[in-house]
C-alpha cells in the first residue's frame, strides 16, 4: 500500500490537533463508550444505590405522610423474622431449581433431536420458538385458563379424575408451585433448546467423526466427546436461565398472584407487592437487595466451577 | 443406510408429538377468540365450535384497541432506538479499546442485565413521580432502555470482537477519520447483530408488563397492560381476552417467524 501521499496518516505522527494518534484513538472510542455508561449509571447504578439507601429506613408512602426514619439494619432482621419473606426465598429456590433442571433436561433432548441439519428441523424449531415470544402475562392467562376448573380443557379432566382435587391445581397449595415451574418450563425449554443445539453445532466435525469411526456407540460418543466438549454452552444455557428464573414475576403474578396461602409467591412477586402496593419502600427495598445478592451468590458459584471445569478439561 | 432412514423416521415423528403438545395450548388461545362465550364456558369443555368475530366486535367496543397499540409501539420503538443508539458504538468502544478496564465495563453492562427490576423499579417511581414523569411513556422509555442497552452493548460487544480490525486499520491509512472508520467500515459488517439487538429490544419491550404497570397511566397503558386490567373486569371473558391477546402476541409471534434467522442469531449470541 502507497501510503505516502499528502492525503494519509502516519499512525504515531502528531496530526494538526496535537494529540497523537492513538490518544485520539483512545479519546473517539471513550466519546462512544461514555454515553452508554452515564446513561446505564443514572438511571439503573443511581436508583440501585437509592434502593440500597431506602432499606434503612422505615419508609412507607401510606403511612406518616412518606416520612423516613433511619432505622439501621431493623428491615432485613423484619426480612427475616417474615414468615413470607422465608417462604419467598425458599419458592424462589425451589422454583429455579427445578424450573431450570427439567428445562436442561428436555432442551437437551430437544437439541439432540434436533440436531441432523435439514429444512424439517428448521421448520421445527421456528415453531417451538413461539412460547419464548409470546407475551408472557398472556402465557399466565392461557394456562390459568385450562387449568380452571370448571371449564378449563386440562382443569377440567384433571379435577373429574380426581387427579387434582375439586378446587384444581392452582387452589392447591402443595400442587400450585410445581405447576408454576411446568409452566415456566413449557415457555422457556425451546430456549435453552436453541442455546444447546447452537452449541452441538459448532462441535468440531472431525473429532465426532472420528470417534464413530472408531467404534464408539451412540452413548459413549455423547457422554465421552459431545458431553464434555458442549460444556461450555452448557454452562451458559443454565447461568442464563437461573438469572431469568430466580427473578420469575409475570406468570405467578396472573395465575396465582403468589397465593395460595404464599405457596406460589416468589421474592420478585412479594417485593413488587410490598413495594408498588403497599408502598413500603424501605421493607421491598430490602427484598430487592436480598434478591440481588442471592443472583450474584449464584453468579460467583457458576464463575468457580466454570473455572474449574476449564482446570480439569485441561488436565486431561 | 436403512437403521439411519428409521431414525429419522423416528427424529421426525418425535419431533412432530411433541411440537403438537407444545402448540396446544397456543391454538386454544387462537381458537377461544372465535368461540361465542356459551361454549368456552361450557362444562365439560366442547370441542368443536362455530367461528365467531363476536369477541373482536366486543374488545373494540370495550377498549381503544389502537391507543393501546400505538402506547405498545412508541415504548418498544422509542425504547429499540434510544438502546441501538446508546449501544451500538459502545460495544464497539468496548471491543476496539485496548485498555484492560475494557472488559470490566463489558462486564459490567452483562451485571445490569441480570439485575431484578424490582430492585430499581422502586427508587425509579419515586424519581419519576418527583419530576413529574409519571403516567408517560418516558417513563417506561427510560428505564427499558437501561435493561435493554446494556443487552445491546454486551452483544455488539461480541459481534465487534469476532470481526477482524484490519479493514479498520486499511481504511485509517487511506485517510479515513476514526468515526468513518467505524460508521463506514466496521458498522456494516455488524447489520446482522444490530437486527438481531432490535428485535430482541422489540420483544423485550413489548412484551414487559411489570414496569409500564406502575409507569403509565390510563391513557398510555400498553396491550400487556390492558390484558390484565380486562382481566380484572366482570365482563370479561376468555373469548374477549383471547382476541385482545391477538394484538398483543401475533406482531411478535410473526416477527420471529419471518426474521427467524436473526431472531435465532440473537437468543444464541446474545447471551454469549
Amino acid at each position: 500500500m502507497t501510503s505516502t501521499s499528502a492525503g494519509s496518516i502516519d499512525l504515531a505522527s502528531p496530526r494538526a490537533s496535537g494529540l497523537r494518534f492513538t490518544d485520539r484513538r483512545k479519546l473517539f472510542l471513550v466519546a462512544l463508550a461514555l454515553p452508554a455508561i452515564v446513561y446505564v449509571v443514572l438511571v439503573a447504578v443511581w436508583p440501585l444505590a437509592q434502593g440500597i439507601w431506602y432499606s434503612f429506613f422505615d419508609y412507607n408512602l401510606l403511612r406518616g405522610g412518606g416520612r423516613r426514619t433511619f432505622v439501621g439494619l431493623d428491615n432485613y432482621v423484619a426480612l427475616w423474622a417474615d414468615a413470607t419473606a422465608r417462604r419467598a426465598v425458599i419458592n424462589t429456590f425451589l422454583f429455579t431449581f427445578g424450573a431450570v433442571t427439567l428445562e436442561f433436561a428436555v432442551g437437551l433432548g430437544l437439541a439432540l433431536l434436533l440436531w441432523r441439519d435439514g429444512r424439517f428441523n428448521r421448520i421445527c424449531l421456528a415453531f417451538l420458538l413461539i412460547p419464548v415470544t409470546i407475551t408472557p402475562i398472556v402465557v399466565g392467562l392461557i394456562f390459568r385458563a385450562l387449568l380452571a376448573v370448571d371449564y378449563g380443557f386440562l382443569g377440567y379432566y384433571l379435577a373429574e379424575w380426581g387427579i387434582s382435587g375439586p378446587r384444581g391445581f392452582l387452589a392447591n397449595p402443595t400442587a400450585a408451585l410445581p405447576v408454576m415451574i411446568l409452566i415456566d418450563v413449557w415457555e422457556w425449554t425451546p430456549l435453552v433448546a436453541l442455546i444447546l443445539l447452537a452449541g452441538l453445532k459448532s462441535l468440531p466435525t472431525d473429532i465426532l467423526e472420528a470417534a464413530a469411526a472408531d467404534g464408539a456407540t451412540a452413548l459413549q460418543r455423547f457422554r465421552l466427546v459431545v458431553l464434555p466438549l458442549l460444556l461450555p454452552t452448557v454452562f451458559l444455557a443454565l447461568v442464563l436461565r437461573v438469572m431469568d428464573a430466580f427473578r420469575v414475576f409475570d406468570i405467578i403474578f396472573v395465575t396465582t398472584g403468589g397465593g395460595p396461602a404464599d405457596a406460589t409467591t416468589s421474592l420478585m412477586v412479594y417485593g413488587v407487592k410490598q413495594g408498588l402496593e403497599f408502598f413500603n419502600i424501605g421493607f421491598a427495598s430490602a427484598i430487592g437487595n436480598l434478591t440481588i445478592l442471592c443472583i450474584a451468590l449464584m453468579c460467583a458459584c457458576f464463575t468457580l466451577l466454570i473455572r474449574r471445569a476449564d482446570v480439569r478439561a485441561n488436565e486431561r | 443406510m436403512k437403521a439411519r432412514t428409521r431414525q429419522i423416521a423416528f427424529e421426525r415423528t418425535a419431533l412432530i408429538v411433541i411440537l403438537a403438545l407444545y402448540l396446544m395450548p397456543v391454538l386454544w388461545l387462537v381458537t377461544t377468540a372465535y368461540k361465542p362465550p356459551r361454549e368456552i364456558f361450557s362444562s365439560p369443555p366442547v370441542f368443536g365450535f362455530s367461528p365467531t368475530l363476536f369477541n373482536f366486535e366486543r374488545i373494540f367496543a370495550m377498549f381503544d384497541v389502537w391507543a393501546l397499540l400505538k402506547s405498545s409501539l412508541i415504548i418498544s420503538l422509542g425504547t429499540t432506538v434510544l438502546s441501538l443508539l446508546l449501544g451500538v458504538p459502545a460495544g464497539y468502544a468496548l471491543a476496539r479499546s485496548k485498555s484492560r478496564y475494557a472488559i470490566l465495563v463489558a462486564y459490567f453492562f452483562l451485571a445490569i442485565r441480570t439485575v431484578p427490576i424490582i430492585a430499581t423499579l422502586i427508587p425509579f417511581y419515586l424519581m419519576m413521580r418527583d419530576i413529574g414523569l409519571l403516567g408517560t411513556w418516558w417513563a417506561v422509555v427510560m428505564i427499558n432502555t437501561t435493561l435493554n442497552c446494556a443487552f445491546v452493548t454486551w452483544m455488539m460487544f461480541s459481534y465487534f470482537r469476532a470481526l477482524p480490525r484490519d479493514m479498520e486499520e486499511a481504511a485509517l491509512t487511506d485517510g479515513c477519520t476514526l468515526w468513518g472508520s467505524f460508521y463506514r467500515v466496521a458498522l456494516p459488517m455488524v447489520v446482522p447483530g444490530i437486527i438481531a439487538s432490535a428485535l430482541f429490544c422489540i420483544m423485550f419491550s413489548w412484551n414487559d408488563f411489570l414496569t409500564p404497570m406502575f409507569l403509565t397511566g390510563p391513557d398510555t397503558k400498553p396491550l400487556s397492560v390492558a390484558l390484565l386490567a380486562a382481566f380484572g373486569t366482570k365482563d370479561i371473558t376468555w373469548g374477549t381476552l383471547g382476541a385482545l391477546a391477538h394484538f398483543s402476541t401475533v406482531p411478535i409471534v410473526l416477527m420471529a417467524l419471518f426474521l427467524n434467522r436473526y431472531f435465532v442469531q440473537g437468543l444464541t449470541k446474545g447471551v454469549q
